[in-house]
């Protein structure tokens, strides 16, 4: 189970925050209620204990362990309930509760389960004596405040706290906690001054008045409700802890045993309407042991309509799709996504794969018992890829060619031409240009602008390698292209702390602009890492009216070695420091860029974020989503594919063709759209096509190629007016120095910020439709589509199947064909009206304004 | 016939939701009379808003109006305070005319922001939130159009005019509905002193006959119906009530009528003054009397009330006639028609400026202590509320939010100012948002 993303994963955990993601598909064919009753005659194949082997540390320590069954149908299912546990010596230790051992004497035992005639067995070592740890208030204290959801984001781990009272999110920053436990007083976002009167939440003197036993007990009002009873066990350790005197403890670190990480099992389970499916929580020790923590830690559930979670992990099935059930320790967090199913399939269809991408979709789709889509026809497919790769439609010619080729080979030679088409370098010219924000706006003379676009257009042309776009980006400084960006940044954000955020936003897909001002409130970023990062970018100078970015930090004569950059709560001064906490030696200050450059294009966030990015172009939606939210609360829906594009994309060199060509030759991306019985309601496991709003300036550029008429563009007065040559299209302008009243309301990039959200429908695009000149004087202009097929004479049979073609890249149905003919004939005195009429629909309708 | 004698029956008894549920269902069930009858139907359904007020006009002094030299006049002033016609309150000498009014409106002069440059403290005072890159938040004209909804066919939150130059690109945002969705962004309209001013998309090229649009409607049925059989999506559903609504707009006189400034005569056309502000504000007048919620009158080229340099000069020679000029000409107007009572004027810009005169005579950036003016639907005119320090640079007392405006107007228009959104990053807004991110309360003096 230990996947790429899993290893991943590990390494992130040097942040100190490390995750690991755990999906559990819950998928049960059977009716509700029956789950495991009257099931083990259908067909059991086999029973299993997890863990196997377990090591368990000192008399006292537990493990619990869950009886799982094979079945048939491909599924595991939760048996524990229903089984019987045995263990070999009774002196060895004794069963508590549904598959929970607790150690009584050192030595092996050996635990039976038995269900339905079946058995399993698992081996435990109940070792030596446990180390008694010594105290933690992070570690100890942190657990009940986590486990009883007291520092989740709603309560008082929110930015602010509840009522006055603040808790680090997850114990994020244990000293903090302490210090408005023991102290009092109430968190400022800017200062790390305590506002108001400072009344501990603990009372030395008499232990059980303290507000933090008095609260949760709900023995004086709380609003966030019962978090324990009086007497509890955690009631009980938070009372010997004030009658200690309520020490801080040991730091959770090189003295003590900390947690490196911890993991949930099942990673994947299906579970079917009603059913249940018990999850383990095992905690890696820094000694190397490994601790059960089912019980000691929170539990979320992302959609409560699909699951529902008790505060031991059991997990039910309470409604069909898909979801994740969010477990929080103390500085750990981990997501168990799990899908619930109807029914099962038993004849599932063996599925074709064409690459890695289909295995591991198909994987997932086997388990959740959803069957995709035949593959698109031609011309679906045609449409679908000249949009996705070249953002252009096909002409009618290509079309017809395309549908008549006897070929096997042809979709493949396809994407050959159209990846090293000018069309690819027009299109994914503009795409690059969006998400690296090339605009005239601040620059506010052409040239800089231009060599800005060069830069990018170049790089695509050439295809060049993605690491290297972006250390080229991310090390730029001074006036010339990329460095333009920074240039154009500053003048338009003003401050490093913008610069870093968009930079981890475009190449890292994730967003830490909430962690400058506070904790990130659904992450893990601290306010620290934010501050530590932007130190990097603290090397501006001003240079005449505007403001440069240079890579070097400090004078060269200072001794200091001063930044100049404050951190706005602690305010002391802040350093170059990389998400780890590692700080850049200052014999490198000399080039912080490079090495800021370096480290991204190495770190495991880049290529995830990059491939999904353009994964999101390709289906409507990223396998994180949106695209550059990746966030411990927002996990992966296929994590593996997640990991294997990405571990793709590094082995081929970063190389964009490549990754493209990889997408678009899978079956996964040739599905079509047309959906059945079982993956009706699926709209993220990529068992069907779905539809997509075209961006405006492809719906503009379609509109012009669909009715045969070049848009006339004109150039914005600021950047010197006049126009373009003529035949110039959407993709190829900037936007912000070309006018188009039809991409205002098509809602296009104005390039302000990386993001690229898909197009809304709009009122001011109804009446653009009704009333504006992209839909009524293109359509009947002389010269263009409908006025040569009138001139060429052809008939209204032929002059609707040339319009089909070339708007929706497909001849009409029959049924469609026959109607319109008659509609036609009905308005043969008003012919050529009724036809511009048929023009405004095609290009008017859902077809053609989305990608499908 | 019996068909439309059953619209009739039907559609006498509907409310504004039903047509919008009726509306989405005719594009594709319904004649185009069929609905025409339908959405006058709807056109003639009484206000909705609990409050008094049904819909609002700001003033938008774009650059920041110095406000020591016209509503609160202190320090250095290179103006004379004048009487106005409530007794105690004075104002510039630059307004003799607004001076007639201050019945009509009241000064808040203890308004305090934090941001200190233009795009910045736009979005701040248009929002009620400091910009941050972490999300977006609906301006305020969006948020009262969501809360009173569209009524007669207009866009409920329309600015005017599309600004100039390319700095607007900055203040957009400003004027965005954010997640609360595209159809409460601001519709911007063209410069409307232009002799060519159109609303573009609003008349149908004369070659387009009636019978035309039928055929397109019927047609766009034929050819999306096998797509629209695969895949059913909201946003399709959208679009349909879209374009009935837009059809509705563009076939309506009434609407035509409402862009229409020539149906003003050329001697009101004249007292608002023939030029980009008058006449945006003029055209305010005219859309929320014909059902806008929200109307932003800007016109101001960027820059013009940044008075960075020759303040006095500037402020006494054009801006400070032309305000007095145009604004009293508006609360005459409103007065006049009886909209005073309906419609909340708010005049004001981004921020206040330094009260002291800075070595190129001008006045810089301000937003510690500043002024702005609110009237109209039942807010009361004839107050000052709240005073800053003795040289007008910090708050002397009673410190104002922008959260506090807008629950006072929220108040006035029947809207619970205590409301929260949950913006899609999960965070709660408050659609008052006082200060330090708390809910701003109506200011007691004023409703």
């Amino acid at each position: 189970m230990m996947t790429k993303w899993a290893m991943i994963e590990k390494r992130r955990k040097i942040l100190g925050v490390g995750f690991a993601v755990v999906l559990i598909l819950v998928l049960m064919p059977l009716p509700a209620g029956s789950a495991a009753k009257g099931r083990p005659g259908d067909g059991l194949l086999s029973i299993h204990l997890v863990p196997q082997d377990v090591t368990l540390w000192g008399v006292g320590a537990s493990q619990r362990f869950l009886v799982l069954g094979k079945y048939p149908d491909g599924l595991e299912r939760d048996l524990s309930g229903e089984s019987q546990f045995l263990i070999s010596d009774p002196d060895q230790g004794k069963i508590v509760s549904t598959g929970k051992f607790v150690a009584g004497r050192t030595g092996p035992v050996i635990l039976t389960a038995r269900f339905e005639g079946q058995q399993a067995k698992a081996r435990i070592e109940v070792a030596g004596r446990a180390r008694k740890q010594p105290f933690s208030f992070a570690r100890d204290i942190g657990q009940i405040l986590t486990k009883r959801g007291c520092n989740t984001s709603g309560c008082h781990g929110s930015i602010k706290g509840q009522e006055g009272f603040k808790l680090s999110s997850n114990v994020l920053n244990p000293r903090e906690d302490y210090r408005w436990i023991v102290e009092g007083g109430t968190y400022q976002v800017l200062s790390v001054e305590a506002k108001g009167p400072k009344i501990p939440r603990i009372d030395l003197e008499n232990p059980e008045e303290s507000l933090l036993l008095l609260k949760p007990t709900m023995s004086v009002d709380h609003e966030g409700s019962k978090r324990f009873e009086v007497d509890s066990p955690d009631y009980r350790r938070i009372l010997d802890w004030i009658r200690k005197g309520a020490p801080y403890g040991d730091e959770v670190g090189p003295q003590g045993v900390s947690v490196q990480g911890i993991e949930v099992f099942p990673l994947e389970s299906v579970v079917s309407l009603g059913g249940t499916q018990q999850l383990l929580v095992t905690a890696h020790l820094s000694n190397g042991h490994r601790e059960d923590i089912t019980e000691q830690v929170h539990y979320v559930s992302n959609d409560p309509k699909v699951l529902e979670v008790n505060e031991s992990g059991l997990v039910r099935a309470a409604g069909s799709g898909e979801t994740a059930i969010l477990i929080r320790a103390p500085g750990h967090t981990v997501s168990a996504s799990v899908g619930v199913i109807k029914e099962s399939v038993v004849d599932y269809p063996k599925l074709q794969s064409q690459n890695f991408i289909d295995e591991l979709v198909h994987a997932k789709l086997r388990r959740l018992k959803i069957i995709p889509s035949e593959l698109s026809g031609d011309e679906e497919f045609l449409r679908r890829v000249c949009l996705d790769l070249t953002g252009t439609l096909p002409p009618p010619d290509r079309v017809r060619e395309f549908v008549r080729s006897r070929n096997p080979g042809k979709r493949d030679e396809l994407i050959e031409i159209l990846l090293d088409s000018p069309q690819y370098v027009d299109y994914w010219g503009f795409w690059f240009s969006d998400l690296l924000r090339v605009t005239f706006t601040v620059a506010g003379s052409a040239h800089p602008t231009k060599a800005y676009e060069d830069w990018v257009i170049n790089s695509i042309a050439a295809n060049k390698p993605y690491d290297k776009i972006a250390r080229e980006r991310i090390a730029a400084q001074g006036y010339a292209a990329p460095k333009w960006f920074n240039h154009i940044a500053l003048g338009s954000l003003a401050t490093p702390e913008k610069i870093m955020a968009e930079n981890v936003q475009v190449f890292f897909g994730r967003r830490l602009d909430c962690a400058e001002c506070h904790e990130h409130p659904y992450d893990q970023w601290s306010q620290n890492q934010f501050w530590g990062l932007t130190a990097f970018y603290a090397g501006l100078k001003s240079l005449k009216d505007t403001v440069v970015v240079t890579d070097i930090l400090g004078g060269g004569d200072d001794p200091m070695r001063q930044t100049g950059l404050i951190h706005p709560r602690t305010k002391q001064q802040v350093v170059p420091t990389f998400l780890d906490g590692t700080v850049l030696p200052e014999e490198k200050w000399l080039a912080p860029l490079t090495g800021l450059a370096t480290w991204m294009t190495s770190h495991p966030y880049f290529s995830e974020a990059a491939v999904n990015r353009i994964w999101s172009n390709f289906f409507g939606r990223g396998i994180v989503d949106p695209a550059d939210d990746f966030r411990i609360t927002n996990p992966p829906t296929h994590p593996g594919l997640l990991a294997a594009l990405a571990k793709d994309f590094e082995g081929h060199g970063y190389d964009v063709k490549h990754l493209m060509r990889t997408i678009v030759q899978s079956r996964t991306y040739q599905r079509s759209g047309i959906s059945n019985a079982t993956n009706k309601e699926d709209r993220i496991n990529y068992s069907r096509s779905l539809s997509r709003p075209l961006q405006a300036a492809v719906l503009l550029d379609a509109i012009s190629s669909a009715t045969g008429v070049e848009e006339d563009f004109d150039y914005h007065e600021w950047a010197g007016g006049g126009s373009p040559p003529s035949g110039i299209r959407a993709m190829q302008m900037i936007p912000d120095i070309c006018l188009s009243q039809f991409m205002d309301v098509y809602g296009r990039s104005m390039r302000k910020r990386p993001e690229s959200g898909n197009p809304a429908p709009t009122l001011g695009q109804a009446l653009h439709m009704w009333a504006g000149p992209t839909y009524t004087s293109k359509i009947s202009k002389q010269g263009g589509r409908l006025q040569r097929l009138l001139e060429r004479g052809d008939s209204a049979h032929q002059i609707i199947e040339e319009f089909y073609l070339a708007a929706l890249t497909r001849s009409p149905t029959s049924e469609e064909r026959a109607e319109l003919l008659e509609f036609l004939r009905q308005r043969d005195s008003r012919q050529q009206e009724t036809l511009e009429a048929l023009v405004w629909a095609l290009i008017s309708s859902r077809e053609f304004s989305c990608n499908h | 016939m019996k068909t439309s004698k059953c619209y009739h029956c039907e559609g006498a008894a509907r409310g504004r939701r039903d047509f919008l549920r009726v509306g989405a269902l005719s594009f594709l069930g319904l004649s185009l009379s069929e609905y025409l009858q339908l959405n006058s139907l709807a056109a003639s359904q009484a206000d909705a808003g609990a409050g008094k007020a049904q819909s609002c006009i700001l003033l938008w002094l774009e650059g920041g109006i110095s406000h020591v030299d016209s509503w609160d006049v202190k320090g250095d002033s290179g103006f004379k305070p004048i009487s106005t016609n409530v007794p105690g309150i004075q104002i510039s000498e630059m307004f003799p005319k607004i001076s007639r009014h201050m019945d009509k409106l009241s000064i808040i002069r203890s308004v305090t922001t934090k941001e200190r440059n233009h795009p910045q403290g736009t979005i701040e005072t248009l929002t009620g939130h400091r910009p941050t890159p972490a999300m977006r938040f609906p301006s305020f004209g969006s948020i009262v159009s969501k809360e009173l909804g569209a009524r007669k066919n207009m866009p409920p939150c329309v600015a005017v005019p599309t600004p100039v130059d390319g700095d607007f690109f900055s203040y957009e945002e400003a004027f965005r509905a954010s997640f609360l969705g595209a159809e409460y962004d601001a519709m911007i309209l063209p410069d409307p002193s232009r002799p060519d001013f159109r609303v573009p998309d609003l008349r149908l090229p004369k070659s387009i006959s009636s019978d035309a649009i039928e055929d397109r409607r019927s047609l766009l049925k034929i050819v999306d119906r096998n797509f629209r059989r695969r895949e059913e999506l909201a946003d399709f559903k959208k679009m349909d009530t879209f374009q009935d609504q837009a059809l509705q707009m563009i076939l309506s006189p009434h609407v035509r009528n409402a862009f229409d400034l020539t149906q003003e005569s050329e001697q009101t056309r004249d007292r608002y003054g023939r030029h980009r502000v008058g006449q945006s504000l003029l055209l305010a007048r005219r859309l929320v009397e014909a059902g806008c919620r929200f109307v932003t009158a800007a016109g101001y080229k960027q820059g013009q009330w940044d008075t960075h340099q020759q303040n006095n000069k500037t402020l006494g020679e054009t801006l400070g006639p032309l305000l007095d000029q145009i604004l009293s000409t508006l609360l005459e107007d409103l007065d006049q028609r009886g909209l005073l009572e309906s419609t909340v004027v708010i005049v004001t810009g981004e921020f206040g400026r330094t009260p002291q005169i800075n070595p190129a005579g001008g006045r810089d950036h301000w937003p510690d202590c500043w002024s702005l003016l609110v009237g109209g639907g039942g807010i009361q005119g004839g107050q000052v509320v709240g005073a800053s320090d003795e040289g007008g640079a910090y708050v002397g007392e009673r410190p104002v939010s922008i959260g506090d405006l807008y629950a006072t107007i929220y108040k006035a228009m029947g809207i619970d100012w205590t409301k929260t959104y949950m913006a899609p990053v999960g965070r709660p807004i408050y659609i008052a948002n006082g200060f330090e991110d708390t809910p701003g309360s109506p200011i007691t003096e004023l409703i």
